[in-house]
């Protein structure tokens, strides 16, 4: 625990009659890149802002290095901060932007002035020092919005849906960008988003919440294929729902026996939540359990969206080289290729 | 978009032949003479009309001395009086004017904020002499604030205050110059985004500094704007002047109003439009600003 | 929640002391409306009494007939205008701005002058003319609403899919354009109005009697009933605008895309 740079113990907070955070526990390790990942509504903001104080608990503690912070203004946190858009003063230019920081902290004008030039040639931006917001698009602003929180060499980054507001192509080519950074400058951070191929791709460890709860905090490997809940399951990556019936400690699918993994719910119909990729698909010689709908390829990769004969749709994603031969129409055999599968009500 | 050159449109086989209509949509300029037209007869004509009429002699050879007679008593008492007037009811309209919308703002209540938007509205448009009559309810010489003050011991009255004097003036017209303010600024204020008050706290600034440094800064520029409206607004103020003051102070929508009402020799009809002249050269050195920083400011209001 | 409070006290504060500025003299204009004259009692004698006066219907009449004729203007000049910047003008958008806002700079009192030496005698002679200067004299207003409403949709985009899925330009306008636009002109039209109804500075100095010019007159001789005027109009207008303020906020709420 000692390692940790920022803990977060019993965090709740209601508004009216809304419970937005429900007993809220989470442990960034120094260094460490932790995505917040959740719907709309889920709290995940709220959580950020109660860490930036910017709002207030109803309870719980925020501890930063050993110092229990819940109390202090948000101007004595030392924090960095990024928001989704708008970050930038529209009356200064780049560099007086990610020199405010240093300004309200007294550093002398040529330090500040060198501490500036070398940040914006780290986003990228080295030439952009008397441009203005309106003069930017919109991921330079971002990358300006970066540089200014991470100048002032803060003890913790928190980034609010940085990339939200960003075009796809530009979303990914920054997310690549604050990992990179992050890593290099070796600052803790917290990374709120609702996207998670985002979370998943550069994050140390993802915590998924859902209604106030974090649900689960684990490494992205461990999320994606032992998720603790179905709401995990179905909101990290895409997930098939196929009917089965389950007895006791084991489900039939498609006539075949498997393990159950987790252990609530009852026996009877339930639906097993199988990757993509633990699907296989096979022509059927006689007869078959499903029927191809469409054959996406995808380059390495092909999707096969196939119908089950009580209509449900189903996905399968196999290396183009095994999938070429099926086509739309076609009745194929699906299996499972795991031997526990988790289960959800039906 | 470009629009089509042939006279007749295809549409779903059936050929639909372009009448009237589809000249409307022609790009030519064509469209916008009405309103030029109607802006030429009706404003700029009668703006000409009188410029050019300023700078005539009473035998129509150009003359300056229409306007030099601008700068000799009583006119150039009355162009001091109606510039005072301005500078300090816009002051007196602008502080107040903007304390009170950072209020409501802050306040957030959203039937409070509508209460407020419909008022301002209402009393922005008061004026003239409905407006005086209700002062005169409150602090004429027998108003209700004027007698319950006589009561506790003070009397304003015979200590030299009236309320038809150039204080009183700038008493009454505080009461649309506040609510013009607050109207026009609220925008301004609303575009001051959260984001820039949560960036500079999360950068080290107290709330104070954020005002110093980001907020008023921000602000400055629709703060002047807004303050050259409510200048010009007070200058150019007629009806409630004349309710009020009736000819004691010096001021030049009255004087104009006086010439025009025909209170006048022969030989100043030109003094009028002189007068009339001179208003306007200082109304453009208010409002010509005024719209080009509302212009600019837009830029990062609306995003 | 303590802290919370503290933080608006010097809001609620601002707020309240300028209720108390703005509200007395609206209070002591209306306890004054309300005497029965040199009577220490309150009545509504001073309300009726403007409606009593000879001249009420006349004055009243041609205030309307002026403002019916300002508002007939506006939609034949204004509101085609606007609605071709928005469909196929856009370039010529930034000319019409500044052009309509010339008639703010300049002081009413100096058009009036000029007015009175350019127009034609025709003119001069009829209390119309009065609308057609109330129109230049919105027109700052009036198009700025018009402007601020139609950009809130996509016009081009609109009527270029009526025309695709087989509509005339008579029922594109009548049946997209027009019901699309008509909050705008509404509010473009209400602008108008109340400019008209309240006009007194033009009026007076081109010798005309209007509702506000006959209205200041007879003020001079019943203080009382003068007072009752000027409030029940402002409490009326307001009771109008506030409610208007309900009506728009109706039609413009955006539903929230589901995640």
């Amino acid at each position: 625990m000692s390692k940790d740079s920022l803990t977060v113990k019993g965090l709740s907070r209601q508004f009216g009659s809304v419970l937005a955070l429900d007993n809220f526990n989470i442990n960034v390790a120094k260094g460490e890149l932790v995505a917040l990942l959740g719907p709309s509504g889920c709290g995940k903001t709220t959580a950020l802002r109660i860490i930036a104080g910017l709002e207030k608990s109803n309870t719980g503690s925020v501890t930063l290095n050993g110092k229990v912070i819940t109390d202090e203004a948000a101007h004595t946190r030392n924090m960095g901060m990024v928001f989704q858009a708008y970050s930038l003063f529209p009356h200064l230019s780049v560099a007086e932007n990610v020199a405010f920081g240093l300004k309200m902290r007294k550093v002398a004008k040529k330090k500040r002035d060198k501490k500036v030039g070398s940040i914006l040639e780290l986003v990228g931006l080295g030439n952009h020092h008397k441009r203005f917001a309106h003069q930017l698009s919109g991921g330079q602003q971002q990358r300006v919005a970066l540089a200014r929180a991470l100048v002032i060499e803060p003890e913790v980054l928190l980034l609010d849906e940085p990339l939200s507001a960003l075009d796809a192509q530009v979303r990914t080519n920054l997310r690549e960008e604050i990992r990179r950074l992050q890593l290099s400058l070796g600052t803790t951070t917290l990374f709120v988003t609702h996207d998670q191929e985002e979370a998943m791709a550069i994050s140390d460890r993802v915590g998924v919440m859902s209604n106030g709860r974090l649900e689960q905090i684990d490494t992205p490997d461990v999320l994606y294929n032992t998720p603790a809940t179905a709401f995990v399951a179905n909101f990290v990556g895409v997930m098939n729902h196929i009917p089965g019936v389950r007895s006791g400690k084991s489900v039939s699918i498609f006539g075949d026996s498997y393990k159950v993994r987790n252990l609530d719910g009852g026996d009877g119909h339930v639906v097993a939540l199988i990757r993509p990729e633990q699907l296989d698909v096979e022509e059927a010689k006689k007869h078959g359990n499903a029927r191809v709908v469409t054959r996406s390829f995808l380059g390495a990769s092909s999707r096969i969206i196939c119908e089950l004969t009580d209509g449900t749709i189903v996905q399968s994603l196999k290396p183009s080289s095994e999938s070429g031969g099926l086509h739309p129409g076609e009745m194929v055999n699906l299996s499972i290729n795991t031997k526990e599968v988790l289960i959800a009500n039906a | 978009m470009k629009q089509s050159t042939t006279s007749n449109v295809d549409v779903k086989g059936a050929l639909v032949k372009k009448g009237a209509f589809h000249g409307f949509l022609t790009s030519s300029p064509i469209a916008l003479l009405p309103l030029f037209l109607f802006l030429l007869v009706f404003f700029l004509w009668p703006i000409g009309a009188l410029t050019g009429n300023a700078f005539k002699s009473n035998e129509g050879a150009f003359t300056f001395s229409n306007v030099t007679m601008l700068f000799q008593d009583p006119y150039r008492m009355a162009f001091k009086n109606s510039i005072t007037l301005g500078l300090l009811s816009g002051l007196v309209g602008a502080i107040p004017g903007l304390a009170i919308a950072m209020a409501i703002e802050k306040q957030g209540n959203q039937t409070l904020k509508k209460f407020i938007a419909s008022i301002s509205g209402v009393l922005a448009n008061t004026g003239g002499v409905p407006l005086a009559f209700m002062f005169l309810a409150a602090f004429g010489p027998a108003g209700l604030v004027i007698s319950a003050l006589k009561s506790v011991g003070l009397d304003l009255y015979g200590l030299g205050f009236t309320l038809f004097s150039f204080t009183g003036l700038i008493i009454v017209y505080a009461y649309f110059q506040i609510p013009i303010m607050v109207i026009v600024i609220t925008p301004a204020l609303t575009s001051l985004r959260k984001e820039w008050k949560d960036s500079a706290a999360n950068l080290g600034a107290s709330k104070f500094q954020y005002w110093q440094k980001v907020g008023l800064p921000i602000l400055m520029p629709s703060f002047i704007a807004c303050y050259l409206l409510l200048f010009a607004s007070a200058f150019s103020a007629f009806a409630t002047a004349r309710a009020l003051t009736v000819g004691n102070i010096a001021l030049v929508p009255l004087q104009i109003g006086a010439l025009v009402d025909g209170n006048v020799t022969i030989n100043q009809a030109n003094l009028g439009y002189a007068l009339a002249f001179g208003m306007i050269i200082i109304s453009l050195v208010a409002m010509i600003p005024y719209i080009w920083i509302q212009n600019r400011t837009a830029r990062w209001q609306v995003r | 929640m303590a802290s919370a409070m503290k933080k608006n006290f010097a809001a609620n504060l601002v707020l309240i002391v300028t209720g108390i500025f703005i509200f007395f003299p609206l209070y002591a204009a209306t306890e004054f409306s309300l005497r029965n004259g040199a009577e220490h009692t309150h009545g509504f004698a001073a309300y009726r009494w403007i409606f009593a006066q000879s001249g009420f219907i006349e004055n009243l009449g041609i205030t309307l007939r002026v403002t019916s004729l300002a508002v007939v203007l506006n939609l034949l000049i204004m509101v085609p205008t606007v609605t071709w910047l928005h469909l196929s003008g856009q370039r010529y958008k930034r000319l019409v701005e500044i052009l309509t806002i010339l008639p703010l700079i300049f002081p009413v009192v100096a058009l009036a002058t000029g007015a009175q030496l350019a127009m034609p005698d025709f003119m001069q002679n009829s209390v119309y003319e009065l609308s057609f200067f109330y129109v230049v004299i919105a027109m700052p207003y009036t198009y700025r609403a018009l402007d601020i409403g139609l950009s809130g949709h996509p016009l081009s985009t609109i009527t270029n899919a009526a025309r695709n899925l087989g509509a005339s330009w008579l029922k594109t306008l009548s049946s997209v354009v027009i019901p699309t636009i008509r909050p705008s002109i509404l509010a473009a039209l209400f602008l108008m109005v109340a400019l008209s109804l309240g006009e007194f500075t033009l009026a007076q100095l081109l010798h005309w009697s209007t509702f506000p010019v006959w209205v200041t007159n007879v003020s001079q001789q019943n203080v009382i009933g003068a007072t009752a005027l000027a409030i029940g109009s402002l409490f009326f207008a307001w009771i109008l605008l506030f409610g208007f303020s309900f009506l728009g906020s109706k039609n413009s709420t955006t539903v929230q895309e589901e995640e």
